[in-house]
């Protein structure tokens, strides 16, 4: 499958089958969670980013069976077509934005997401701290997201974000990277 | 009409062949006890998966490598051979039929599994068993009191799918 | 965290309110005051940064509301495992809406400021720039309509004030369906239970921003065509009642 392909279902799935709200009321309501974390981990950034991830794993879980209902898509061939699917459905239908899919590694494993808009940060600055900006990882609940969902349809993946525009970097970026394939499950091509 | 659109009872099994989810749609059904229900979920459960893994191969040109394999999986023996369609994955037990009614059985990619009941007449089940998906991917796994894998006691489920059948003949 | 210092100091104005978090909050807006070393935060190079961003540019921005439903699951979810009982858990939830709402005034009144024909300055006296509400039924009208459309795209579907002569410092807002319950099914064992109590503290932090000292809580009241219908009962503190008698008597509306 196509990136074009894949950006023209998420766009119609988005446009036909998805029950709307207000972009104010996710981001502000994540901007108090991450609030929330940051007061009871008394601002130890590095358990918030733990704590972020496993919130988003938990709803990956969950997420992936709305993803999958919305969406009626098959497993995916390869890697590749994984990386279009999350980029241009799964972020299209749930947050309203696809980010770019790039930087392949040469096994076709790992790639980058860069995110040009992040509904999630709108409104935000980091705590002027001089801990937040090289510590903290705002957007972390998403890495967190993509494992919780992949695990569910038999894959095993590391997420991480590398640069963050509420840094100061000029993108904000995350690595996703294929552990394996989960064995009892195997996708039939690789069996 | 009403009869031939019969949707007799569903029921939902986890990843793991547990019941939970069973409920019925038309009164006077005969019903099973618990203990029936749970062992038809498991029976159903393990014969799927025989029926998947009995799925025939048809053999393939050998392939370069293909990418992201995982290491120590594939044999030289069984890259030559592979599924009809490859993009798909393989289903295992899609229905059972009497003449008095049809079992469908539709597994999620996840492996949740959804069996619906209906008249060997109803048409559309598949339709049918998407909106199911659909009501179940809102209303139980968006509940924060729903834990995965557990038994759905969830009202508003209940509420969204009951009315859905019935507005539907 | 994703609030700049103003806001801050307007926490700091409400700190000192008797209410339930008032020692939690106190404690954030002493946290936020320490000075720091004014070091400043690195910014991108092409300035992507709040500032260079219009405050309107996400005014009719959409999401889904499956994100919203997901992370008000986990909101839930983390907050129960924080807290002894039902009680507990509501009062959590609302400490979570509190400070949403103190910062959703500033938007909302940023907003009908630089929209003449905004439904909130129909409400006031003058017609721009609006003043913050004076009398509680001016401030419950914000409440009721542009809150409500700011957070849920419609107005709240009731406005009604306590008929017993003992309880005149109670209001009720009614919502047959509010939007953070869509997809929750509380278990039995929990029915009293309301997770709307994120928005009861979400007006709440509305009405202590505006200066109007209350408490509020979200209640079940379902009826059969509305299974999650929520009643907000707005309790207003004895110096609001007190002022409201003077403002009444001086006519200021």
């Amino acid at each position: 499958m196509s990136t074009t392909k894949a950006s023209r279902i998420g766009e119609e799935i988005w446009k036909t089958r998805i029950d709307k709200v207000n972009a104010e009321l996710v981001t502000l309501t994540y901007g108090t969670i991450v609030a929330q974390l940051c007061q009871d981990y008394d601002s130890d950034y590095k358990q918030v980013n733990q704590q972020l991830d496993k919130m988003g794993y938990n709803i990956g879980l969950r997420l992936i069976e709305d993803f999958l209902a919305k969406s009626g898509v098959g497993r995916c061939a390869n890697f590749r077509d994984t990386a279009d699917m999350i980029a241009k459905v799964g972020f299209k239908i749930f947050l309203n934005v696809a980010p770019t899919v790039t930087n392949w590694a040469s096994d076709n494993n790992q790639f980058s997401l860069i995110f040009d808009e992040n509904p999630l940060a709108d409104f935000v600055e980091l705590p002027d701290d001089g801990r937040a900006q090289d510590e903290l990882w705002f957007s972390n609940i998403l890495c967190g997201v993509l494992r919780g969902a992949l695990e569910m349809v038999q894959m095993q993946i590391e997420a991480h974000f590398v640069s963050d525009v509420l840094r100061g970097d000029d993108t904000t970026e995350m690595r996703v990277s294929l552990v394996r394939y989960i064995e009892d499950e195997m996708p039939p091509e690789e069996e | 009409m009403l009869h031939t659109q019969a949707v007799f009872s569903l029921i939902i099994i986890n990843k793991a062949g547990g019941l939970i989810y069973q409920r019925e749609f038309q009164a006077g059904l005969r019903k099973l006890s618990t203990n029936d229900y749970l062992v038809l979920a498991g029976t159903f459960h393990g014969v799927h998966a025989i029926t998947r893994s009995i799925t025939p191969k048809i053999p393939l040109a050998p392939t370069t490598n293909s990418p992201a394999a995982s290491p120590g999986t594939s044999t030289p023996a069984a890259s030559s051979y592979s599924y009809p369609n490859p993009g798909a994955s393989v289903s295992g037990l899609d229905y059972l039929e009497s003449d008095k009614f049809r079992l469908t059985c539709f597994q999620t990619l996840t492996g949740t599994k959804f069996l619906l009941f209906t008249d060997p007449m109803t048409g559309n089940v598949e339709t049918i068993i998407n909106k199911i998906y659909d009501l179940y991917a809102d209303y139980v796994m968006k509940n924060p009191f729903y834990q995965l894998e557990m038994p759905v006691r969830c009202e508003a489920f209940d509420r969204h799918l009951g009315a859905w059948l019935r507005g539907r003949t | 965290m994703a609030a700049p210092p103003r806001h801050s100091s307007m926490m700091a104005t409400n700190a000192g309110a008797p209410q339930s978090g008032a020692n939690d909050r106190q404690q954030v807006t002493q946290q936020s005051l320490t000075p720091q070393p004014t070091q400043g935060l690195r910014v991108p190079s092409n300035r992507k940064t709040i500032y260079d961003r219009h405050l309107n540019r996400s005014r009719n921005a959409e999401s889904s509301r499956a994100s919203f439903a997901y992370l008000f699951g986990e909101m839930v979810t983390y907050a129960q495992r924080r807290v002894t009982g039902i009680q507990d858990l509501e009062k959590r939830l609302n400490e979570q809406g509190y400070p949403l709402g103190l910062r959703l005034l500033d938007l909302l009144f940023y907003r009908s400021t630089s929209t003449s024909s905004s439904a909130l300055s129909s409400s006031s006296t003058s017609s721009s720039p609006p003043n913050r509400p004076l009398r509680i039924i001016t401030l419950l009208h914000l409440i009721h309509g542009p809150l409500w459309r700011l957070l849920f795209q419609r107005s709240a579907d009731a406005l009604e004030h306590s008929v017993s002569p003992d309880t005149p410092n109670e209001y009720m807002i009614t919502d047959n369906d509010p939007l953070v319950n869509t997809y929750i099914s509380v278990p039995r064992e929990m029915s009293m239970l309301n997770c709307a109590a994120f928005v009861a503290g979400i007006i709440e932090g509305v009405c202590d921003g505006c200066g109007f000292e209350a408490k509020v809580s979200a209640h079940n009241q379902p009826t059969e065509m509305w299974p999650s219908r929520t009643v907000f009962l707005v309790r207003f503190g004895d110096s609001v009642m007190e002022r409201e008698k003077v403002l009444e008597r001086n006519g200021v509306k």
